[in-house]
């Protein structure tokens, strides 16, 4: 009873405790819905307006791209401030009548600019690159006509500058926009669209190492848009810089050799892989790609029927003609098919089976041995090697000598070319191998296709005795602040198996080509020039000229590759331009010798 | 009455029926309305501020997700109704010493976001061990202060509460998530407080507190003091800590007497403010929704918070009222602290508002209160 009457008594405080509860409850809300008048009734256009004038704005700064260097540290590459419009999205009220006030000063592809600017919901703060590089007049047009472009500004950003021009356009590339397949892909991330990548040579290879960071501001802006306050700041980080091995003076001395040619040369230090110099013709100008090229532009070099953007001496494929039968010669030696003092009769044509093979000299070589044939290029004398060597054995030594396979040189994009097989003209024509299809293998034509660059590393094989070093031109990496990141020192990739008698054979050859055979053109009276020339038949045309050299013989320095792509006869064409480099070359080297 | 409760676990499957039936009949349907009334105008502001994101990318449906919450939390609700919340003290001392385990293991195990560690992955699902905690604390207190009433003598009945809440108020601290802390304390003052403790003892909590303060302030992290001191002066810092406070404040103010319509929040949807759809969700419906949207807001918790009341004063027990006081006051606290920090009159102590915030863990929470709820009232109209 007495604890019925005391429950009672309790459920009355708590009710009356509730009763107070619920009278707090009240007031909190009242305090909240006076608040709320407050705010909304009697200050709300106040804060209205702040809402309105309340802008924050991203801005990115660009981070300088690396610079490039050539061997003796001048300045290749380099960055020039350019004057940039890019809009906010989140400032912008009227997309279309920016688009139409803005076409009638600088021609934009109003399509693509709405739909970049629709990507950019996401962060309507961030201003957005729209058009790059203004020249003069449109950006006074611009600052004119202010009033029209709410919500739009004009920025000072590094862009690309290439100090020469076409100078070894090839090797150092081009950057432009990255494209938004490449920024579906892993290779570029934390990059937004309108960002600048290198799309070709080392511009591309090296990318993510010239890049650099890029820097960030926020900022506080007024109704006019200036700024008020800057929230956070983060400088940009510039790139690292490149230095190559490439040598300017004969880089330019080169290019001069091919002007009004088509081709590729490749200069480089055999006992080391450097490459000093590499030339790749008709070349353009990569500045052209920094400021916003219009489509129209684009398809112009694109489908240019020179396709000058094509690297020649990677990225295209060729027979390699004569040149080849130095691999023909390895294989015979080795093999055990001849040694020095075999001979074999030219009568001036080969015959397998019905079919004739002629030599180029239509009157025969008479009766030659190998050093012999290699000085004067006979084709019978490789006919006979390659008929009796056979096709497996034949692709085995120019896989050997690096053909078929890639360089392993730092440049994207590179061509393989192909070094036929009985299996791979059984898939590809459904056909068996012919004995007729290993004698045109051994004057290096038919089905085999080689670039530039392997036939120099074949060439570079030779010299070395069979030791391969790998190509390289980029010397080091320095950062901004001049720490070295990379530092490039020859690399052995890999020694192949072939008597250094065999090797002496063949340079004994090639010693003989320059100084009484085929390309005694090449021949410079300073200096023993060894080398081999090569004219390739080829279904688009004239024949290309090929020839392949080293120099000083006894003790070689340096390699040369010239290739003229339909410049006719090996001999006649490319080893006057090979011997001309050559002495160049040593020319160059003496004066600094005796400068220094 | 407690035979009451006996003989209805003895009674033939068909009645059993019925008095199934007769439960589902006799909930008190105006407490669903408003509570569902409030997740549709949370689901409405979650999808403005957030739609954005949605347009950009499939991946995070806010809206969607929050409607997924909803409605599990719905069936939670339910299946809560149908037991006797008298069963429900049966789970009061294991609920709260594993809301001790929970908040220790996410102390040390949990997932870190935003500097905090207050998530554990389940399953998949990240879940706040602290919204379950709350709703473990009042369970817990009410069965202790309605099995001990009149047993222990006052002073030891009333702050024995205060103990059980500080360990779990020390844990969330150190999380540290202050705005749970609290939340912790909130409840049980509010509890102790419907309890009958005496209004000399309220003083002497008081005083304490006070003289405590400068203990507290040298435990506080350096940007919970900052936070306390942007609260009483936010344009001290405008850019950097007080942002927050000022945008939600400049948000609100700007939506006027209507507002300027869902989508169309200049503050909202250029993401001036922050946590958007979270903590700062009713900045956004002031400044989309106007004075009016928020009236209508403060009138659905308000009749809510009410109905809460009204369950409480008529429990059929001591349990049952504590138990109905403990989670009106656990939504009261969510909500008063939550639209006084978007207002600057709280200090922003990261809070979501009941029913109108996006997250899962805290739906859950909040519709197992409405279950307790609706379960209390059904067993008092059959007392």
């Amino acid at each position: 009873m007495f604890s019925q009457k005391n429950k009672k008594k309790s459920k009355e405080i708590i009710k009356k405790r509730l009763n107070d509860f619920f009278i707090l409850i009240t007031l909190c809300f009242v305090i909240i819905l006076l608040n709320l008048w407050y705010l909304q009734i009697i200050r709300g256009k106040e804060f209205e307006q702040r809402a309105i004038n309340n802008c924050i704005r991203a801005l990115v700064e660009e981070a300088p791209r690396g610079e490039i260097y050539d061997q003796q540290g001048n300045i290749l590459v380099t960055n020039r401030p350019a004057v940039n419009f890019s809009v906010i999205p989140a400032e912008i009220s009227n997309y279309q009548t920016l688009t139409d006030d803005l076409s009638s000063i600088i021609p934009i592809d109003s399509a693509s600019f709405l739909s970049k600017l629709k990507n950019l919901k996401q962060n309507p703060f961030q201003a957005l690159t729209i058009k790059r590089d203004l020249e003069k007049d449109k950006i006074v047009a611009i600052e004119e006509q202010k009033y029209k472009f709410k919500g739009t500004l004009l920025t000072v950003q590094p862009e690309r500058k290439y100090l020469y021009h076409n100078f070894a356009a090839h090797l150092l590339g081009y950057v432009n926009e990255v494209s938004e397949e490449e920024l579906k892909s892993t290779t570029f991330d934390n990059l937004i669209g309108g960002d600048m990548v290198g799309k070709s040579g080392l511009e591309r290879y090296y990318d993510s190492f010239l890049r650099g960071e890029k820097g960030r501001k926020e900022v506080e802006i007024d109704a006019l848009g200036r700024e008020v306050t800057i929230l956070k700041s983060q400088k940009p980080v510039a790139g690292n810089d490149i230095y190559l091995t490439l040598n300017s003076e004969l880089q330019r001395f080169i290019e001069e050799q091919m002007n009004g040619k088509k081709g590729a040369i490749i200069l480089s230090e055999p006992h080391t892989g450097k490459i000093l110099a590499m030339v790749s013709y008709p070349d353009y100008d990569p500045n052209i790609f920094t400021q916003q090229i219009t489509l129209k532009q684009w398809q112009e070099i694109a489908q240019n029927k020179d396709n000058i953007l094509c690297n020649r001496t990677i990225q295209s494929v060729y027979p390699p003609g004569s040149v080849f039968k130095l691999v023909t010669a390895i294989a015979a030696l080795e093999e055990g098919i001849i040694d020095i003092n075999s001979s074999v009769y030219c009568p001036g044509y080969y015959k397998v089976g019905d079919v004739t093979f002629r030599c180029w000299k239509e009157t025969g070589h008479g009766s030659r041995a190998i050093v012999d044939a290699i000085a004067n290029s006979c084709n019978v004398f490789f006919y006979t090697m390659g008929h009796r060597l056979g096709i497996d054995r034949l692709s085995h030594y120019a896989k050997l000598m690096g053909f078929g396979e890639s360089t392993g040189i730092s440049l994207p994009a590179e061509q393989v070319g192909l070094v036929p097989s009985q299996e791979w003209k059984r898939k590809t024509f459904n056909q068996s191998w012919y004995p007729g299809d290993s004698v045109n293998m051994s004057i290096g034509q038919g089905f085999l296709l080689v670039t530039p660059l392997q036939v120099h590393n074949m060439l570079c094989l030779i010299v070395n005795d069979g030791c391969y070093y790998k190509p390289y031109y980029v010397e080091r990496i320095v950062s901004p602040s001049g720490e070295i990141m990379e530092q490039f020192e020859p690399e052995i990739v890999k020694e192949i198996d072939v008597a250094k008698d065999t090797f002496r054979i063949i340079k004994e050859g090639m010693r003989r080509v320059v100084e009484s055979g085929t390309g005694y053109l090449a021949n410079i009276e300073e200096m023993k020039i060894a080398g081999k020339t090569g004219t390739a038949q080829n279904p688009q045309g004239e024949n290309h000229a090929w020839f392949i050299g080293f120099a000083p013989f006894e003790h070689p320095e340096v390699c040369i590759t010239v290739f003229i792509e339909h410049g006719g006869d090996g001999s006649a064409t490319a080893a006057p331009i090979a011997g001309n480099i050559i002495r160049k070359y040593f020319q160059l080297k003496y004066l600094q010798i005796v400068k220094g | 009455m407690s035979n009451n409760i006996n003989s209805s676990r003895l009674i033939s499957g068909k009645s059993f029926f019925n008095r199934y039936f007769r439960l589902v009949k006799h909930i008190d349907y105006s407490i669903v309305f408003l509570a569902l009334g409030l997740c549709i105008l949370g689901l409405l502001i979650i999808y403005s501020s957030t739609h954005q994101e949605i347009m950009a990318d499939g991946t995070t449906q806010f809206a969607k997700r929050q409607l997924i919450s909803i409605l599990s939390s719905l069936l939670i609700c339910f299946l809560i109704t149908m037991i006797d919340y008298h069963e429900v003290a049966k789970i009061a001392i294991p609920g709260y010493i594993l809301s001790i385990i929970l908040l220790i293991y996410v102390i040390y195990f949990g997932k870190e976001i935003g500097g905090a560690r207050r998530w554990i992955q389940l399953a998949g699902q990240e879940f706040q061990p602290a919204e379950f905690a709350k709703i473990a604390l009042i369970i817990f207190l009410s069965d202790f202060l309605s099995r001990q009433k009149d047993k222990l003598p006052d002073f030891v009945y009333f702050s024995l509460p205060l103990l059980f809440a500080g360990i779990l108020m020390l844990l969330s601290y150190k999380q540290p998530d202050l705005g749970t802390a609290i939340v912790f304390f909130a409840i049980t003052l509010l509890i102790v407080f419907i309890a009958g403790i005496r209004w000399q003892y309220i003083i002497i909590v008081f005083l304490t507190i006070l003289s405590l303060f400068p203990i507290t302030w040298s435990l506080l992290k350096d940007y919970q003091r900052n936070r306390l001191i942007l609260f009483l002066n936010p344009e001290r810092d405008p850019l950097g800590a007080g942002y927050n406070i000022i945008q939600s404040k400049v948000a609100i103010g700007s939506g006027g007497f209507l507002g300027k319509g869902l989508f169309s929040g200049i503050q909202s949807q250029l993401k001036f403010l922050p946590s958007q759809h979270t903590d700062f969700v009713f900045a956004v419906l002031g400044e989309e929704l106007g004075f009016i949207g928020a009236l209508l807001l403060l009138t659905f918790f308000i009749l809510l918070l009410w109905k809460g009341i009204r369950i409480a004063q008529e429990a059929p027990d001591l349990f049952g009222s504590f138990l109905a006081a403990g989670v009106t006051s656990f939504l009261f606290v969510q909500i008063f602290i939550n639209i006084g920090m978007s207002m600057g009159l709280m200090p922003a102590t990261g809070l979501p508002l009941p029913f109108i915030s996006y997250g899962g863990t805290f739906m859950v929470s909040n519709f197992i209160g409405i279950g307790l709820l609706l379960n209390i009232h059904v067993r008092s109209i059959f007392v």
